[in-house]
């Protein structure tokens, strides 16, 4: 046998060995350095001097539906006169339209008012049709009727609920934990009585009113979509940048049916 | 001795073997080392996982204590914990005093008896000492002196040095009475401390569970004991042993998992994130130590009962390597269960369970296992538990058979007895005799109810035996014969979603299919039909409820479910005097089929015997032998209680749906050339039509595939991959070519080796004859599984399914979900639920979405009060007496049945089952079960009121803070046009009252979104009372006033209710006429609900028309 050889592959094996070994006992050190966990959010803040506004007109074009009576003969102890109030224009303005800034806030959080807002039930009517509420902010519900109502929001993405309430009786207060726009409110016992709460992150929303106008206020500069949200035809949405202390009109012009009614599910 | 000379090359002094020697000595040293090092942590790669796992959860533990801290602090600082600390503080300065005081005088009496007992034990010792000697003592004399002398002993003084110094005197009897007074003393103020600590510990307790209750996580006590013991964690091997019963040396189950998953049961929840190294992406470490996620299925299934491999599978007991562990390896049968089809391993012990879920979990599973189902892969493959009937079919006619042997057996032996007795020798041994023929006569008896049973049994288990498909005797007078071809050439061509599978079938196969078919199928006429109002039909269509289970409408535009057809092109192939048929009641026959005769029963059968023609679920036996006939279409889909007018109204509509005229297909008049039956028969046996259809001479046929019972379980080598078995092993690319078929695989197109039972069903399912490619091969001998047209996660279900069908024998019987008590009901019912797909319209469980509640109509608030009854807590709500009568009969009533008997104001009706009696007696079973009611239920007895009683209750009834009648329906039609809730004089029969009095105080607990609202009582001073003003007669009722009111409306007569509907204001002013009221919201006719009117009395009048 070739001694050299021997030696050479001997040396060779305990080579591979020694390696083998050295490589198997090598820790694991090699630790992947990527990216850290995500950083939280800065919240930005606003500077009330800069802030600017947003205003304008909300227009309905076309032949507007005649606004029906309601018969509320069912119920002697609803009083007065009652019209529909799914589309209420006057001289082509569309009230009860709520508007709120839908995009470029995501940097800002905001804290609910501590003031609560209020839904009267008088003349078996809910006042208003159309309520704009923070999340969080409290909702205080009166009945000013001579006859019991129950109120019943059926949202999609908050809790739903439906109490009694007797003439007279208590103010229910209730809240809102989760965004959602042109939330249904019902009574069972009237079948009429309908409106819409939209429960908002912002502070920065509208409705309409009987002029068709509305105005958000205290908008730090930024670009944003708002969106104009109908309960019938549906919702409209625009792009508008606000310069510091500035002011932009948006105006929207509902058609009849033209709109998506998607958002409605109707 | 002459010198040796001395070779120049003597090895001994040339060479030197010093360099081998090293080399080998380096070699074995080296060895050592790595058997050394191999011994301690080569073969225990989980060494390194525990040392990794104290590293990282303890930096986890840290910063989960301040978290826990801080929110110990946020908790305490609430209003409610602030008032009970200061509760608690009030509570403990005022008891002070008082406890102070006792405390000394417990010391002090404690200091006293032991002064007492000091003395008093010996003498008592020296007293019994004595009395035994007295006792055992046998001389009477010395007996009466030793009392005497322990009388006298007993006189003596003894003396008892008090602790404050003063000395007393006692004899024996007045020290025994000071010791027993003194310990009285003590035990009396231990006593007095008690009460007076009680309501400061109580309040403390109140405190300690207020903060583990509204602390989110553990508390820092918690974390601190968890952070002792990962200081203690040493390297072990973590097990589960799961002990063999009758054999303590083996045990079934060793899982070793935990010595690397280390993290899988702490208490608190570990993500990956959690457990990665700081401000690292997680690694094979951070994933292996997550706490399990279900710690809900962790509580139900205890490791420490059933290991973890009993549900994921992987070789338990392996550690020295993952793979090993997983048993993902080639050796190991039971592979760890990947992770999206984790829940196949619920099937091992739950293959009784149709409805598997749990929290999040088993959705997976249930669908597959519901799809095995509605798809049809039953009509194939046979599979325990699943399409049972048939078997059972021919196990009562064996029993039936078996039965009247044995009472022909017992009459012969009756007769043989007698004729014993008559020739007997005595009158004991004859008497004897004549009982044994006297008992087989009796038995005989016996015999024939039990036969009784068991055509009963038949009549049920023919009335459940349903098929997927259609009955295609039926062809002729159903469909439009130039349609069949086309349909049968690709059927998701005509109907993309449909359930019938596509079977590649040739031009030939087709015709001669097709002309089998049509030939075979019955040639009665069925009556002509008028025709009918088609908008009127298209409204019922989509209010009725057919949209729970059918779907129209294609794409974006689809609405309803996929439980049934889609029936968007159902004009394109229906005849409208069917369709009219069909609508009034599918089950209805044209003939109805004997299955001892093997053939369709006509009139001239019935004629034979002077019988009329009349077959239904009350007449079911043949004319010619007294057989159980099939008399219903074996279809699930019910009757919806339409009138003739209606049922012609909606054919009307769906006539009219269709893309393009029925006329246009092209003419297939070769269907009724005779030549082309054999054939046909020939391909319909080839491809086993009749697992799903009903079709003339393949009544008895069984599914032509494999069993899948035990599928999950064969050996990867009985899996035929055909020419990709290389592929599938070495992971080359794709074999399925198809881009549709390619789409259908959930995970996508092949990128590793996927030669596994998971690959195997997958690939399968896509696309069925996958394994055909390359192949040449006759067209009998093709692969015969047509291809199911599976969305990926469809396949995914049924893959998951197939994977968890395992052989369980190894797996402990005890493990196996077979309850025998209500539970096994429960298991039972929701095969029959998922059958007749009650859930398309009915929630079962929270969180459960019906077809109807995720339809566009169904967004509406108006409309949403439309849908059907949620069931969450049925059981509880009905008698399950009523419940029978109901589900054999919705509408409860036997001449008005085209309306819904509880809910008349709903659109949507529940339509009638024609359940068998077994499946009526499973059904009321299972939700008596799910609400955890007993069986039998004995109604509950409802006190009746006194005469104050019912005038305080019926101010309630009427009180305008709580206007019942202004919901709920009278029956009074002009009063039921706005009425939105149940009708009183049902609850009597048909609520149990304790629920009564539940749902009166929060129906939105009970059906949350139920248009009867909460609120209307409160609770005060622990009573229940009307939240709105009550009348003076109230004053002083200690009662609950909502079971006041619940008694009330059981006890209300039909009388009292009118009287009181007539005394509602609403109805003393009679409502406008109904042209001049518009509804309140303008909506088209079809959609209208019960707000106008005019919509109303035209609904109302539908049912009369």
């Amino acid at each position: 046998m070739n001694k050299k050889l021997w030696i050479a592959s001997a040396g060779l094996f305990i080579l591979l060995g020694l390696v083998l070994l050295a490589g198997c006992s090598k820790k694991q050190a090699s630790n992947e350095q990527e990216e850290g966990a995500a950083t939280p959010k800065a919240t930005a803040t606003i500077d009330p001097s800069t802030v600017g506004s947003v205003q304008g007109t909300i227009k309905f074009e076309g032949t507007a539906p005649k606004p029906v009576k309601i018969d509320m003969s069912q119920d002697p102890a609803c009083k007065g006169t009652n019209t529909s109030e799914d589309m209420v224009v006057d001289n082509g303005n569309l009230a009860n339209v709520f508007v709120y800034v839908k995009d470029g806030l995501d940097n800002y959080s905001f804290e609910p008012p501590k003031d609560p807002v209020k839904i009267d039930q008088d003349g078996c009517r809910y006042h208003p049709h159309v309520l704009g509420v923070m999340a969080g902010q409290t909702v205080e519900v009166v009945n000013s009727d001579p006859t019991t109502h129950n109120i019943h929001p059926t949202p999609k993405d908050n809790r739903e609920w439906n109490e009694s309430q007797p003439p007279k009786a208590a103010p229910i207060d209730k809240s809102f934990a989760r965004q959602e726009i042109m939330l249904p409110v019902k009574c069972n016992q009237h079948p009429w009585m309908k409106m819409y709460i939209s429960v908002v992150k912002t502070p920065f929303f509208a409705v309409t009113d009987k002029d068709g106008k509305f105005e958000i206020k205290g908008l730090p500069p930024g670009t944003y979509t708002v969106a104009a949200v109908q309960e019938k035809l549906g919702e409209q949405d625009q792009k508008i940048t606000i310069a510091p202390k500035g002011s932009q009109t948006v105006d929207f012009t509902f058609k009849p049916g033209g709109a998506s009614a998607a958002a409605m599910g109707d | 001795m002459p010198e040796l000379p001395t070779p120049d090359d003597d090895p001994i002094t040339s060479k030197s073997y010093a360099l081998y020697y090293a080399l080998a000595t380096a070699v074995l040293t080296a060895s050592l080392f790595w058997a050394l090092w191999d011994e301690a942590y080569g073969q225990r790669p989980w060494k390194e996982y525990q040392e990794v796992f104290q590293q990282r959860y303890s930096a986890f533990l840290k910063t989960a204590r301040s978290k826990s801290t801080q929110s110990q602090k946020e908790v305490e600082s609430s209003p409610d914990y602030q008032k009970m600390e200061q509760q608690y503080k009030q509570a403990s300065d005022q008891a002070t005093p008082q406890i102070n005081k006792l405390h000394d005088s417990i010391t002090d009496l404690s200091a006293q008896i032991l002064a007492v007992q000091n003395v008093f034990t010996d003498k008592r010792a020296y007293v019994s000492a004595v009395t035994y000697e007295i006792e055992t003592d046998t001389d009477p004399s010395s007996k009466r002196n030793r009392q005497r002398d322990l009388a006298k002993w007993k006189q003596q003084l003894f003396t008892v040095a008090f602790p404050d110094g003063s000395r007393k005197k006692y004899n024996y009897e007045q020290l025994e009475a000071e010791y027993n007074a003194l310990k009285d003393q003590r035990t009396a103020a231990n006593s007095q401390l008690g009460d007076v600590l009680k309501p400061i510990t109580a309040i403390k307790t109140q405190m300690d569970q207020y903060v583990s209750d509204h602390m989110a996580t553990l508390t820092p006590l918690q974390v601190t004991g968890l952070e002792n013991k990962v200081e203690d964690i040493s390297p072990a091997i973590h097990q589960i042993v799961i002990p063999d019963p009758r054999n303590s040396g083996n045990p079934i189950m060793v899982d070793r998992c935990e010595s690397c998953h280390l993290g899988i049961r702490e208490p608190l929840k570990l993500t990956a994130a959690d457990m990665a190294a700081r401000g690292q992406k997680p690694d094979k470490y951070a994933r292996a130590f997550v706490s399990h996620p279900d710690t809900e299925l962790l509580d139900i299934h205890d490791p420490e009962k059933f290991g973890c491999t009993t549900c994921h599978q992987g070789n338990g007991r392996a550690t020295t390597s993952m793979v090993k562990a997983h048993g993902t390896y080639e050796h190991w049968l039971w592979p760890l269960f990947p992770k999206e089809n984790v829940e196949a391993g619920c099937q091992n012990c739950h293959s009784r369970d149709m409805v598997l879920i749990s929290g999040n979990a088993g959705q997976v599973i249930s669908e597959g296992k519901f799809l095995f189902e509605q798809r049809g892969c039953m009509g194939c493959h046979k599979y325990q538990g699943y399409n049972s009937e048939p078997e059972e079919l021919r196990g009562t006619d064996q029993q039936i058979k078996q039965l009247e042997q044995q009472k022909i057996d017992n009459l012969k032996m009756a007769a043989e007895y007698t004729h014993e007795g008559d020739q007997a020798p005595d009158n004991t041994s004859a008497n004897l005799l004549y009982t044994k023929a006297e008992t087989l006569k009796v038995d005989n008896s016996k015999i024939d109810g039990q036969i009784h049973q068991l055509d009963l049994e038949t009549r049920d288990l023919m009335r459940d035996t349903k098929k997927v498909g259609p009955n295609l005797k039926e062809i002729r007078a159903k469909l439009n014969r130039n349609w069949v071809p086309v349909w049968l050439h690709k059927p998701t061509d005509f109907r993309r979603t449909t359930k019938m599978p596509n079977f590649r079938l040739n031009d030939e196969q087709i015709r001669s299919i097709a002309a089998y078919l049509w030939q075979t199928a019955l040639k009665d006429p069925i009556p002509h039909a008028a025709p009918g109002d088609a908008a009127h039909g298209k409204e019922l269509f989509e209010t009725r409820g057919c949209l729970a289970c059918h779907s129209i409408g294609e794409g974006d535009q689809r609405q309803g479910g996929d439980f049934a057809a889609n029936l968007t092109r159902v004009g394109e192939k229906a005849n409208y005097d069917y369709l009219v048929r069909w609508v009034h009641n599918p089950r209805q026959r044209i003939r109805p089929y004997c299955p001892y005769e093997k053939k369709d029963i006509g009139p001239e059968d019935y004629a034979k015997h002077g019988l009329t023609y009349a077959f239904d679920l009350d007449h079911t036996t043949c004319p010619n032998d007294g057989h159980e006939l099939q008399v219903e279409n074996m279809t699930v889909m019910p009757s919806l209680r339409l009138s003739q007018q209606d049922a012609q109204d909606v054919a009307s509509y769906l006539i009219t749906l269709k893309e393009k005229d029925p006329s246009s297909y092209p003419d297939a008049s070769y269907m009724d050339d005779p030549k082309l039956k054999a054939e046909g028969e020939k391909w319909i046996r080839q491809f086993g039509c009749a697992g799903c259809h009903e079709i003339s001479g393949f009544e008895d046929d069984r599914g032509i595939g494999t069993e899948l019972t035990q599928e999950g379980s064969k050996p990867i080598e009985r899996l035929d991959f055909a020419l990709f078995t290389d592929m599938a092993q070495r992971g080359e690319g794709e074999p399925i070519t198809d881009p549709v078929d390619r789409a259908r695989l959930p995970e996508g197109p092949a990128k590793a080796p996927w030669y596994s039972l998971k690959g195997f069903f997958e690939h399968k399912l896509a696309e069925p004859n996958i394994f055909d490619k390359g192949m040449i091969k006759s067209d009998t001998d093709k692969l015969r599984m047509p291809n199911p047209h599976l969305t990926p996660e469809q396949i995914r279900a049924i893959t998951t399914f197939l994977m968890g069908s395992e052989d369980t024998s190894a797996i402990p019987a005890a493990f196996q979900y077979a309850p025998e008590d209500a539970r096994r009901d429960i298991q039972e019912g929701w095969w029959i639920v998922r059958k007749y797909n009650c859930v398309g319209c009915h929630q079962f469980y929270p969180g459960q979405q019906t077809v109807l509640m995720g339809m566009k109509r169904y967004q509406d608030p108006d409309w949403k009060e439309q849908l059907p009854p949620k069931l969450l807590t049925e059981g509880a709500r009905v008698s399950p007496q009523w419940l029978t009568k109901f589900l054999a009969n919705p509408a409860l009533s036997t001449t008005d049945t085209n309306r819904n008997g509880v809910r008349p104001y709903l659109k949507v009706h529940m339509p009638t089952f024609f359940f068998s009696d077994h499946e009526i007696r499973v059904l009321v079973r299972f939700f008596q079960a799910l609400s955890k009611q007993p069986m039998p239920y004995l109604p509950e007895q409802v006190p009746v009121l006194t005469a104050k009683e019912t005038d305080m209750a019926r101010s309630l009834f009427t009180s305008q803070a709580a206007p019942c009648l202004k919901c709920h329906a009278t029956g009074d039609p002009q009063h039921d046009k706005f009425a939105t809730a149940p009708n009183f004089l049902l609850a009597k029969d048909r609520l149990k009252p304790n629920w009564v009095a539940r749902w009166l105080i929060d129906p939105q607990a009970i059906s949350p979104g139920t248009s009867m609202p909460s609120g209307l009582f409160r609770q005060q001073s622990g009573h229940w009372v009307f939240a709105g003003p009550t009348p003076p007669s109230f004053q002083g009722y200690e009662q609950d006033q909502n079971a006041l009111l619940m008694r009330y409306i059981f006890q209300l007569t039909p009388e009292e209710q009118h009287r009181l509907s007539g005394m509602m204001p609403r109805n003393a002013a009679p409502a406008k006429k109904a042209s001049n009221s518009v509804p309140a919201k303008g909506k088209r006719a079809s959609g209208t609900l019960r707000r106008s009117p005019a919509d109303q009395a035209a609904a109302l009048g539908s049912g009369s028309r």
